[in-house]
């Protein structure tokens, strides 16, 4: 616009015909692509045809959102935990039947003291991944373990998982800084320790095998201070390598892993910020090996596709989505109002939106959790008439004048979603307004008291307990003055005392029942608006070979192995950064910028 | 300004034909939802989504068992009737491109023509401040703006992008001033006594006009790629509302199953634009015929 070209006249006339033509030409194309959408059918690579696992090649993997931290003391999203779960190992793990192993442990811990006392031993052959200092590594032994859960649970780490903990005896003195150590952690000898708590816990073993856990080795620590989410050093079965910031990071196969007869890829490349629909390109050409989230038409275009038909799998995901409302404020305040919410809220329509993904939901513990009731008393259904009727009893039968603001997060799929509900409010009366939010403010903002009216919100589970779900979001002691994770700001005597019992007791029917009698309460009160758990798809390349989708954790890439064909183990280029096209200048330059710090919770409240 | 003018533009069929779709468009925008034969914002869930979740598509592109009649382009991703909703989107997009770029041509040749006539310390400082707007990257700026709005209503829109994009206009006409001013008849005004503002009103404005129009005529095309570029990042019109940019993002979840959703609205935006961008030609050559 600074300045204008001169054209003459008679060019102008000629442009003008050139123009004319080429709106109609690209009418046509345009209308051509209508038409008829083509794209590959079907893999293209298939695999070589080997039964016996081998090692080598490279696996390439990818998420939508970016990594924050490799640190597992801090990380606490399903993407973090997908890197952080190939680089260490925990105590303990969950085998694909979702039960618990041991992992660097010999066995499973021996309890004793009235369930109060846990004792683990640690395998003798497991060692830390080579760090600064340490070229071979070191073996791991029990101080490692004791040095780890202390850091975990000093103030100064601000560790997300730390709630999780508190029942070790004296970890609520020691983050407090009123003690030098945690009492109820004791080293008994160099592959021995001990954990004592002030109550029977259900729930500590779980806690055990999160990747809050996880052993670090101090040194590793000490070399890199507050750098260390970029370096990160565990005994896990893959050894970082490099993390280009918001790129990619790749991991190398760890040689000296305890189990040597293990197969895996020689390298494993996790690109970051891969948006779904360029993902599903890239899938389809080869150059991406397993993809987990699909926008609608790929989604479709994978399951009714004969050829994919072998390497992929849908199920539901172990999480529940709803809409959050704030105890409060106005006018959620009022019980009837969310109840009338909760029961207008066209779940099988939703559904329908986004091509059936989405089981409509009637409480907040999903169908696979133990605790789930399929006949609960108060299970939240679409039923107009109720809401209505709901809505009376609130005493605004014509609705309310007043716009509710809705907080969604960013991108295409937080404002479907705050459409459908615009819409479905509509019926009872409630004018609706969606404000879509960055992720990061999302989180900070919904986790202040009195601040947000109603947000999209969802919870996929840490471990399988029914109090991973109802403890953390809807007991009283999860409000806090910020970062609240009860985002509801739901306060019930009854249900505090219901989970309080579930937490400590032993025998298992009764401790079911009591969490059953909470899920009813809480439906019934409806602090959220539950909507929907999530189904989920995911392919892979023919070639990836032990794959299945794990119960427990999201996208678990360490057992796989590739069969891989020899012409996609040729390939160098593939319209994506394989690891030989990474340039020989890039290693530190995007490392070291951007501090990102880890939002609590990163990734759980998106929605899917 | 000058009879021949429409004369010399008459015979360019460039820009006639650049005109014929300017007509067009502002006639949907004005027209559009009038028309509509749906409420935009319905989601019809049932009638408008196949059983996969694809959108119903347009009347002749129906499977046995669909219904043939109504909806004639079909649904949008959560069963919106897609026909309306590019009635009403075109309306909003050519509010906002005609509103800012009324702010902006208003605003220019506010500064252009009194700093050009006037000059002094006056024109030196309304000049810099010209550089100063100039050197803001104006899409990074317009989001930061939106952002911080609470409430990105689509007047805060208009007048964000209005007063944002000022600036070439004020630097043309205040050249073009600049040289009219100096002119003998613009002398002999002053020379007979009239007062300053006649003189700006009934012998410089109508000089500078031709320039402000043909820059206005370019600026609403620019301002319909921003607005689009402003929806289609999220930054516009707020849900369930629809513009052409915001129904081209909205289309990207069905890319590959329904192209349709993406082509619809682009093909409006360009012929908008080409639109614009040929009668602007035209209009140039009109009122400056030099060479």
């Amino acid at each position: 616009m600074r300045s204008i070209p001169r054209t003459s006249p008679r060019r102008n006339t000629r442009l003008a015909i050139v123009g004319i033509a080429s709106l109609v030409s690209i009418t046509c194309v345009a209308l051509t692509i209508t038409g008829c959408p083509k794209r590959p059918d079907g893999p293209r690579y298939q695999e070589a045809g080997n039964s016996t696992p081998r090692s080598g090649g490279t696996f390439v993997f990818h998420h939508e959102s970016n990594v924050r931290t490799l640190e597992p003391h801090i990380a606490y999203d399903e993407l973090s935990g997908m890197a952080v779960r190939l680089v260490f190992d925990g105590l303990l793990d969950y085998d694909h039947d979702a039960q618990m192993i041991p992992s660097i442990a010999v066995a499973m811990p021996t309890v004793s003291n009235e369930g109060k006392t846990f004792q683990f031993r640690l395998r003798d052959d497991v060692r830390f991944h080579p760090m600064p200092g340490l070229p071979e590594g070191r073996p791991i032994v029990a101080e490692d373990v004791n040095w780890s859960m202390h850091r975990l649970l000093s103030k100064d780490v601000g560790s997300p998982g730390y709630p999780f903990f508190k029942s070790i005896v004296g970890a609520e003195a020691y983050h407090r800084g009123e003690a030098a150590n945690v009492t109820g952690i004791r080293v008994i000898d160099t592959h021995t320790i001990a954990f004592d708590l002030m109550e029977a816990d259900q729930t500590f073993l779980n806690a055990m095998a999160m990747t809050f856990a996880y052993p670090v080795p101090k040194e590793n620590y000490e070399h890199w201070g507050d750098e260390v989410k970029y370096h990160p050093v565990g005994t896990g079965p893959f050894v970082f390598e490099e993390w280009e910031r918001g790129v990619q990071i790749s991991f190398t196969r760890n040689r000296r892993y305890r189990d040597s007869n293990r197969a895996n890829p020689d390298r494993m490349i996790f690109q970051e910020n891969l948006s779904r629909g360029v993902a599903a390109l890239r899938f389809q050409n080869g150059g991406l090996d397993s993809i987990h989230r699909q926008n609608t038409a790929d989604f479709l275009l994978f399951k009714q596709s004969e050829k994919w038909a072998p390497y992929r799998l849908e199920y539901p995901r172990v999480s529940t989505f709803g809409i959050g409302m704030n105890c409060e404020i106005a006018p959620f305040d009022n019980v009837h109002i969310r109840r009338a919410v909760a029961h207008a809220i066209d779940r099988a329509g939703w559904s329908r939106a986004r091509s059936g993904r989405l089981a409509a939901a009637t409480q907040i513990l999903p169908p696979q959790l133990a605790g789930y009731d399929e006949n609960l008393e108060h299970a939240q259904r679409y039923d107009l008439e109720l809401a209505r009727e709901e809505m009376r009893l609130a005493g605004h039968p014509d609705g309310l004048d007043e716009e509710i603001v809705t907080w969604v997060t960013e991108g295409d799929v937080g404002r479907i979603y705050g459409e459908l509900f615009q819409q479905d409010m509509e019926k009872i009366g409630l004018n609706i307004r969606v404000r879509q939010v960055s992720f990061a403010t999302y989180l900070a903002e919904t986790g202040k008291p009195r601040q947000v009216q109603a947000f999209f919100t969802g919870w996929n589970m840490d471990f399988p307990d029914p109090s991973n779900f109802i403890d953390i979001l809807f007991h009283s002691r999860s409000i806090h003055p910020e970062n609240s994770e009860n985002r509801a700001f739901y306060r019930n005597p009854e249900v505090d005392r219901l989970l309080d019992e579930g937490r400590a007791e032993v025998d298992r029917e009764r401790r079911l029942s009591l969490y059953r009698q909470a899920n009813n309460i809480i439906a019934h009160d409806a602090p959220w608006a539950f909507t929907y758990y999530p189904m989920t798809m995911e392919v892979w390349q023919p070639y990836v070979k032990n794959y299945r989708p794990h119960p427990i954790w999201s996208e678990d890439y360490r057992d796989v192995w590739l069969d891989l064909p020899r012409r996609r183990a040729d390939a160098r280029f593939l319209g994506t950064r394989f690891p030989n096209a990474v340039p020989a200048w890039a290693p530190f330059g995007g490392v070291r910028s951007l501090a990102g710090r880890s939002a609590r919770g990163a990734a759980r409240g998106t929605a899917r | 300004m000058d009879p021949r003018a429409w004369r010399r533009f008459k015979k360019n069929k460039g820009a006639l034909f650049g005109a014929v779709l300017v007509i067009f468009v502002t006639l949907l925008g004005a027209l559009g939802p009038l028309v509509a034969p749906h409420d935009p914002n319905e989601q019809s869930r049932d009638v408008l989504l196949r059983d996969d979740g694809t959108p119903l598509g347009p009347t002749w592109d129906r499977a046995e068992g669909e219904p043939a009649e109504g909806h004639l382009l079909g649904g949008d991703t959560v069963g919106r009737d897609e026909l309306s909703r590019l009635l009403h989107g075109g309306r909003v997009s050519m509010q906002v491109a005609y509103f800012a770029t009324a702010i902006a041509v208003f605003l220019g040749l506010f500064v252009g023509v009194s700093s050009g006539y006037f000059g002094g310390a006056y024109d030196f400082a309304v000049m810099r401040l010209v550089d100063v707007v100039l050197s803001i990257p104006f899409l990074l700026i317009a989001i930061t703006i939106q952002r911080v709005v609470d409430t990105p209503a689509l007047w805060a829109l208009f007048v964000l992008l209005g007063f944002l994009s000022w600036t070439t206009l004020a630097r043309v006409t205040r050249s073009k001033t600049l040289q009219v001013r100096e002119l003998e008849y613009v002398q002999a005004a002053r020379a007979l006594g009239m007062s300053e503002a006649r003189v700006l009103l009934r012998h410089v404005l109508p000089n500078v006009l031709g320039p402000a129009i043909v820059i206005g005529t370019t600026l609403v095309a620019q301002m319909i790629i921003v607005e689009s570029a402003m929806s289609y990042l999220g930054l516009g019109v707020q849900p369930p509302n629809a513009s052409w940019g915001s129904m081209l993002r909205e289309g990207q979840e069905m890319m590959g199953s329904a192209n349709r959703l993406m082509v619809f609205p682009a093909v409006l935006i360009v012929m908008t634009v080409f639109g614009f961008n040929l009668m602007g030609e035209g209009l140039r050559d009109a009122f400056d015929p030099k060479d």
